[in-house]
């Protein structure tokens, strides 16, 4: 019974490492997310995006850098942020977005 | 006899003036050091500047001497003068700050917008640009008018940056629609300026004696006109990224986002 019951807790634990390595990336612990995003040349537009950023949940601060048209988020100790929450609020910012990176995978 | 020939004396020298106005020409620039400047505003021999990267507003003498600032401004944009106060409209809170001598307080606003971004008083009226709602909010006393509403026909706006009231009329910066356009203070569209001159964001505009200005932001442009749309003159040197224009007795300030820097014209021929 006892040998039954540590292969099933191996099992278990098995299962768990799986679940963790298949995990999709935005579920994922990050320090920064980084977007792209096309288009930001004028300081309503990138000061636009800034605003509809901070709201995202899990965001700490927002930096844009015009120039590469890129939006870099500081993500909250500990929080998540969910790539869909990214895209819609970019898109709420008169923006398509682009591609999501994690420039600092945990 | 005499006097007829100092009449037609006095007629030749008005002609003569009056042919050589050519407008608004280039004098010199003002470096503004670590400012990204969106809006300004001119009051006796200071330069009021909105620093949108640093979220202040600085002030500034015509060579570029720092004043004095005031921080803590999320997001400034373009900033308005009337009577004592500068109003600077937030747009990262959406709030309206006024500044009088060295208090600043601010001012409820029963409709609130969604990135405030420029702002005009006229009187008892205000006019606060609504950039992500596509509208202007023109509130007077406790009635609110809506102008505006997302479009790109007659009567609708598309991210509106900038506002101007003048003579009983609203101007708009209508930004993405490359134009300025004029309401009543009902919401009534009245007209287009500026519609087939090609400007690329029509981010900032001035009115001062009966001439409407004009930041062209993309196409490194000041435009300027008559009250009935007429284009009078194009600025198109010394200007980067221009988003704010006043006018200041003889001379012209236009705030180059792109540069840092405020451009200066004086007028020629006058």
């Amino acid at each position: 019974m006892k040998k039954l019951i540590v292969i099933i807790s191996f099992f278990v634990f098995l299962g768990t490492v799986h679940i963790k390595a298949q995990a999709p990336l935005d579920t994922l612990v990050h320090k920064k997310v980084e977007v792209r995003v096309d288009g930001l040349s004028c300081p309503f537009c990138a000061y636009g995006l800034e605003k509809k950023a901070v709201g995202i949940a899990g965001v700490d601060s927002v930096k844009i850098d015009v120039e590469k048209g890129l939006m870099t988020l500081k993500v909250k100790d500990g929080k998540v942020i969910a790539e869909d929450d990214i895209r819609k609020q970019v898109k709420k910012a008169g923006f398509t977005p682009g591609e999501i990176s994690y420039p600092d995978p945990d | 006899m005499r006097k007829h020939q100092i009449y037609i004396l006095l007629f030749a020298i008005l002609f003569i003036g009056c042919k050589h106005e050519t407008g608004w020409v280039f004098d010199h620039e003002i470096i503004l050091g670590d400012v990204d400047p969106i809006g300004l505003v001119v009051r006796n021999d200071s330069l009021w500047v909105s620093d949108v990267k640093n979220n202040r507003i600085v002030v500034l003498d015509f060579q570029g001497k720092f004043f004095r600032e005031y921080p803590g401004f999320q997001r400034p944009m373009h900033i308005n003068l009337y009577g004592p106060k500068i109003f600077v409209p937030e747009f990262a809170t959406d709030k309206l700050w006024t500044i009088n001598g060295v208090e600043t307080d601010t001012i409820s606003l029963m409709e609130k917008p969604d990135g405030a971004a420029g702002v005009s008083v006229k009187g008892g009226k205000i006019a606060i640009a609504d950039f992500y709602n596509h509208r202007i909010i023109l509130t007077e006393g406790k009635r609110t008018t809506i102008i505006g509403k997302e479009g790109h026909n007659d009567g609708e706006l598309y991210y509106p940056t900038d506002v101007e009231i003048y003579a009983n009329k609203v101007y708009v910066a209508d930004a993405y629609n490359n134009r300025v356009q004029v309401f009543d203070f009902n919401g009534k569209a009245l007209g287009f300026i500026g519609e087939m001159d090609n400007i690329n964001v029509a981010t900032g505009i001035a009115i001062i004696n009966n001439k409407i200005f004009v930041a062209d932001f993309e196409g490194n442009r000041v435009l300027v006109y008559d009250l009935k749309g007429e284009l009078l003159q194009t600025l198109n040197s010394f200007l980067d990224k221009p988003t704010d224009v006043f006018v200041f007795g003889e001379r012209l300030f236009v705030a180059n986002y792109g540069s840092g820097s405020v451009s200066v014209f004086i007028k020629q021929g006058l």
